[in-house]
């Protein structure tokens, strides 16, 4: 069995909990008793709207720390974030170059560690080295939990739902490194919103960004806010009743921007969140009351009034 | 430079400069050179198709296109476009779609490596890198998150717990080995 350690990152903890709750329940021995432990010297990924953006030299030596954490402990990495997928994704590639691999070995020997990567198979005598495996939460769901076993595990069936999905452009691009989903036309959410029992609705433009990503959130706020409005704008007039995205960035922008713009809101929410619900979460203790937007609706069409 | 803003249109810089929309004084003659450096693709081989504009989220709302702004680059309009605000959402679909190979969405990150050197540096990096050496997450905790934490039955943060000093320690030590610190000028928040 495959052995992973969480990795939050950084929104998660410390402003969607619930989303923390909700993880650890559907991995847990309530749940799917996945094989998942904590590194508690896990850091920032680090984030690559920041820290790429502003000197990758730094950016890597961050993120090669946190791979060495899971290499020793043999464990792949389960993300829960866009962005700390597509920020230690790169990392890994960095460091296939022999160049860049010296130069953050020789820093990280000050701090007595090593990045060598996980060995995949022998040749001989030699043993074959490959890249720290980083997964996201929406990767191991489909391939190593099943749809079978998602569906079996539904016990209330959300089945008059109608969710929104907002996949997010780090877990869609660059699509030749992408090989948990069709980058054009993903699916895995989707499928897992349906054997939750719900509908996942088609609307326009569904693989829009959300506004937030590469800092354009933190410096020109009603720049990303204005292309959330636009998105938002479609899934209202496709009749959802909740958002449900793999990535708690998109998140926070949808849960944020959605005050600027008008006063109810579309609940959003991780799809960890909504699985547990229909694994039978009382979905009072999933945390919703960190989230600007309430739920409220959503738990009213759940209850059928 | 606000003549640039509102009238470019694309065109050759020599016939720009002759009608006085560019102040030639402005082109900075290496600029393409110097963004490959910085780890962007050359962008003297951009045709101009508009494929990046046409799929970017963030050109259908302000004036500067991907395209234009690669324009400038060929130009050489280093100073404009190094003090222009960091627009690009990094969702690489201008990189799916373009047929030239250029990247515009690392060739935006290469821009700002070049801008946060010559010291235009906005003001959330260094908030998010004083975050990072404080506790070792860019998020700053929060303390009604904590309630509602406890509130879960989940644990402490790491951060909060006596052996995430350790984890400060390091990461400390990493940013200072590159001269980050320096770089974006938090030296009085780094330790050690």
């Amino acid at each position: 069995m495959t052995q992973y350690a969480y990795f939050f990152g950084c929104v998660i903890p410390n402003r969607y909990p619930g989303i923390e709750y909700a993880v650890r329940w559907v991995c847990g021995s309530d749940g799917f008793n996945l094989d998942v432990e904590d590194i508690e010297e896990f850091s920032c990924c680090p984030v690559p709207g920041i820290f790429y953006s502003s000197d990758k030299r730094t950016w890597l030596l961050i993120a090669a720390r946190n791979l060495t954490l899971a290499q020793n402990e043999r464990r792949e990495i389960l993300t829960v974030c866009n962005g700390c997928l597509t920020s230690l994704l790169k990392a890994t590639e960095n460091l296939a170059d022999p160049k860049n691999l010296g130069r953050v070995n020789r820093v990280l020997s000050q701090i007595g560690r090593k990045y060598i990567g996980i060995p995949t198979k022998t040749e001989g005598r030699r043993r074959v080295m490959g890249p720290v495996k980083v997964r996201h939460y929406v990767d191991v769901m489909i391939n190593d939990v099943g749809l079978e076993t998602i569906a079996e595990r539904t016990r209330k069936p959300l089945s008059n739902v109608r969710a929104a999905v907002h996949y997010g452009c780090h877990y869609l691009r660059p699509t030749e490194k992408q090989t948990i989903d069709d980058p054009n036309d993903p699916v895995n959410i989707d499928l897992i919103i349906e054997k939750c029992g719900a509908t996942s609705i088609e609307y326009e433009d569904k693989l829009d960004c959300c506004g937030a990503g590469g800092g354009v959130r933190s410096h020109v706020v009603e720049l990303a806010n204005s292309i959330t409005e636009d998105k938002c704008r479609k899934i209202a007039d496709a009749g959802a009743d909740c958002i449900v995205t793999g990535c708690p960035f998109c998140l926070l922008q949808f849960d944020n921007a959605q005050k600027s713009f008008t006063k109810e809101g579309i609940p959003v929410m991780h799809i960890s969140q909504f699985q547990a619900i229909a694994m039978g979460v009382d979905p009072n203790s999933l945390g919703f009351d960190t989230h600007h937007v309430s739920v409220h609706s959503f738990i009213r069409k759940l209850r059928g009034t | 430079m606000g003549e640039v803003e509102k009238t470019f249109i694309g065109g050759l810089h020599e016939k720009l400069a002759e009608d006085k929309i560019i102040d030639e004084s402005h082109l900075e003659p290496n600029f393409a050179k110097e963004i490959v450096k910085h780890g962007g693709k050359d962008v003297m081989t951009c045709l101009q198709c508009g494929n990046c504009t046409g799929v970017c989220p963030i050109s259908l709302k302000i004036d500067y296109k991907t395209r234009s702004i690669i324009k400038f680059c060929q130009f050489g309009l280093k100073k404009f476009t190094l003090e222009m605000r960091w627009v690009c959402a990094t969702c690489y679909r201008c990189y799916e779609y373009c047929p030239a190979d250029i990247n515009p969405a690392e060739v935006m990150i290469a821009l700002r490596h070049m801008a946060i050197k010559e010291g235009v540096i906005p003001p959330f990096i260094k908030l998010a890198a004083t975050n990072l050496v404080e506790y070792g997450q860019s998020v700053k905790p929060d303390s009604e998150i904590e309630r509602v934490r406890r509130e879960l039955d989940l644990e402490d943060m790491p951060s909060r717990t006596r052996g995430y000093a350790k984890v400060v320690r390091e990461i400390n030590l990493l940013v200072r080995s590159t001269g980050y610190d320096r770089l974006i000028g938090i030296e009085s928040e780094v330790r050690g």
